[in-house]
């Protein structure tokens, strides 16, 4: 089977702490690491939020890495873009291929490692809250804070039916697998395309089903969005707000000039 | 016993001009556990879209409680509340992002207070077995459990009658077992049943009446002996005849057991097959009954101990669950 990030969320041992919490905590963090001007503050939330989804969410380390990994090759590449474009100061290394002057500056690296900082610790704050906080109670809490139900109600159905189309898309994948539909590069993409259209003819008559389905079912324009009510503890909120304060401070001070 | 729902002469053919139903005119009377068989595409599954006026018929009527449909939104919202459907693939029916959600949805839409919402929920669910899944996306739900929260949707709109579009298919044999149990339980309380299979068995163990259905149009009703026992209208619908009927009719034409009414089930076939005087000699058992709801285990151990029976099991999906 596949391990969904949403199976995670469904079963961890941060699954019963309040979700307006969870949210608050993971976006503020997100909000400090890209705010901050120093690779410190970041770096600081990348750790503890990995300890927090490790230790306290008690994530398997090795899945914890693998979904890492994507976002840090991504996050390497481009910020190796950025270091050879970017910036001025002494040159610390450089190649000239052609004649053509390629080389890292100070200025480019520095840019280049809060980047990746800011990547790192906005990923680990993500995955927190993706790993920690099923979608349902996200729904709830949207609608707590006033976002229009249509839009609410449009992305639970979307929601709902990723994971029809998932599993849709596997199975016709296997079948294409089975027939050797990857045997060549040249067969694989005519797989591929052939994978996406049934997929989008799929999806349209999935769309035409939830239509008789929900006529069935006398729909009138409403969908329930229960909230289920679970406060948060004291010493959760007050644990969330020394961390956030915690954060918010290394990112303040690491911002005066003289520290990098 | 008045009639439920009733065609008249309907007939329905699709945009490109296939006729998918001919002139069916059926009865359904209030409290009939009835099963639509037939082979693939002989319109079980459009005749069940007419009964609560998804499709409108081309030709003809449909009549619940002599009313006829008028597709109307206001009469259709009426007659949806009353006739409620379970289609085949529950994915199909499972839209909401949690199982109260997707339960809640009929209810919500027919405008109940919150709190009568969360009532009615909180009983469909416990009805089918699934308290303690309410916050579970439907995508973490087993094939069973999915056809549970299903039912349980259409449950909580209290409908009169439940049409269900292949109940079992899909479903492992112990799974089906409970699920046609549970339907039986409904029945018992009062709910029309319409199923449709091309499972001959389950139709003739489970269904007071069989409908059989081929190319559109009904080809014979009755009870289950009646429409099973006719080889020749079978074979003409693609269908083989139950197992327990086969055995029968094999025994009968060896001389192994003399004509009469086809058995119902394995154990009447045994019946049969022992003679009379000798079913009267046995010594007969004793069957000790006792009522679940009020029993915590150890007390049930206790008293098995003391009777000492040679077999013991629980009736009903309730029992079967505590």
């Amino acid at each position: 089977m596949h391990d969904l990030l949403d199976d995670w969320a469904q079963c961890n041992a941060l699954r019963g702490t309040s979700a307006p919490l969870k949210l608050f905590l993971g976006l503020g963090a997100i909000i400090i690491c890209i705010s901050s001007l120093t690779p410190a503050a970041p770096v600081f939330v990348a750790i503890s939020m990995s300890l927090i989804i490790l230790i306290l969410a008690k994530i398997p380390i090795r899945i914890y890495f693998r979904l890492l990994l994507l976002p840090l090759s991504f996050a390497l590449l481009s910020s190796l873009v950025v270091a050879l474009m970017h910036g001025s100061g002494n040159m610390l290394y450089a190649v000239e291929p052609f004649g053509l002057e390629i080389g890292i500056r100070e200025d480019g690296a520095a840019l280049a490692l809060l980047l990746i900082a800011r990547t790192f610790g906005g990923m680990c704050s993500l995955f927190f809250i993706a790993l920690t906080t099923p979608m349902i109670e996200i729904f709830a809490v949207l609608k707590a804070l006033r976002i229009p139900e249509s839009t609410i109600e449009l992305s639970m159905m979307i929601y709902r039916y990723i994971f029809v189309f998932l599993d849709q898309a596997m199975m016709i994948h296997s079948a294409q697998i089975m027939r050797l539909g990857d045997g060549s590069a040249r067969s694989a993409i005519r797989s591929f395309s052939m994978l996406a259209s049934v997929l989008f003819l799929r999806s349209w008559e999935q769309g035409e089903r939830l239509i008789v389905a929900m006529d069935a079912r006398c729909y009138d324009g409403r969908l329930d969005l229960m909230q289920e009510k679970k406060g948060a503890r004291a010493i959760e909120i007050a644990a969330t707000g020394a961390y956030l304060a915690l954060t918010l401070a290394i990112s303040l001070m690491s911002n005066k000039p003289g520290i990098i | 016993m008045a009639a439920i729902l009733e065609t008249r002469e309907i007939e329905y053919a699709y945009a490109d001009g296939t006729r998918a139903l001919s002139d069916v005119s059926l009865t359904i009377e209030d409290g009939e556990k009835i099963a639509l068989v037939g082979p693939n595409g002989a319109g079980k599954s459009t005749l069940m879209l007419m009964l609560n006026g998804i499709l409108r018929p081309s030709k003809g009527e449909v009549l619940f409680r002599n009313k006829r449909l008028d597709y109307d939104s206001r009469s259709l919202r009426e007659v949806r509340r009353r006739v409620g459907m379970v289609f085949q693939n529950s994915d199909d029916q499972l839209f909401a992002p949690s199982v109260y959600q997707d339960v809640a949805f009929g209810p919500v839409n027919l405008g109940f207070s919150q709190e009568k919402v969360k009532r009615y929920v909180g009983y469909a669910l416990q009805y089918v077995g699934l308290l303690g899944y309410e916050f579970r996306p439907p995508h973490h739900l087993s094939g069973g459990e999915k056809k549970r929260a299903a039912i349980a949707g259409i449950l909580a709109m209290e409908p009169e009658v439940m049409i269900l579009d292949e109940p079992t298919s899909n479903l492992d044999p112990a799974t089906s077992e409970e699920i046609m149990e549970m339907l039986d339980e409904l029945n018992m309380g009062g709910k029309t049943l319409i199923i449709s299979t091309h499972d001959v068995d389950l139709a003739y163990r489970w269904a007071d009446e069989v409908v059989l259905m081929k190319d559109g149009g009904v080809l014979r009703r009755g009870s289950g002996e009646e429409v099973f026992s006719d080889l020749e209208l079978i074979r003409e619908a693609r269908l083989k005849p139950p197992m327990v009927v086969d055995l029968y009719h094999e025994l009968v034409s060896r001389r192994l057991v003399e004509e009469n009414k086809p058995p119902k089930s394995i154990l009447e076939l045994c019946d049969l097959l022992e003679k009379k005087d000798e079913l009267q000699q046995r010594k007969m058992g004793t069957i000790y009954i006792c009522n679940a709801d009020d029993l915590v285990p150890v007390k049930a151990q206790e008293l098995v101990r003391k009777v000492d029976a040679d077999y013991t099991g629980a009736m009903g999906t309730r029992a079967r669950r505590g």
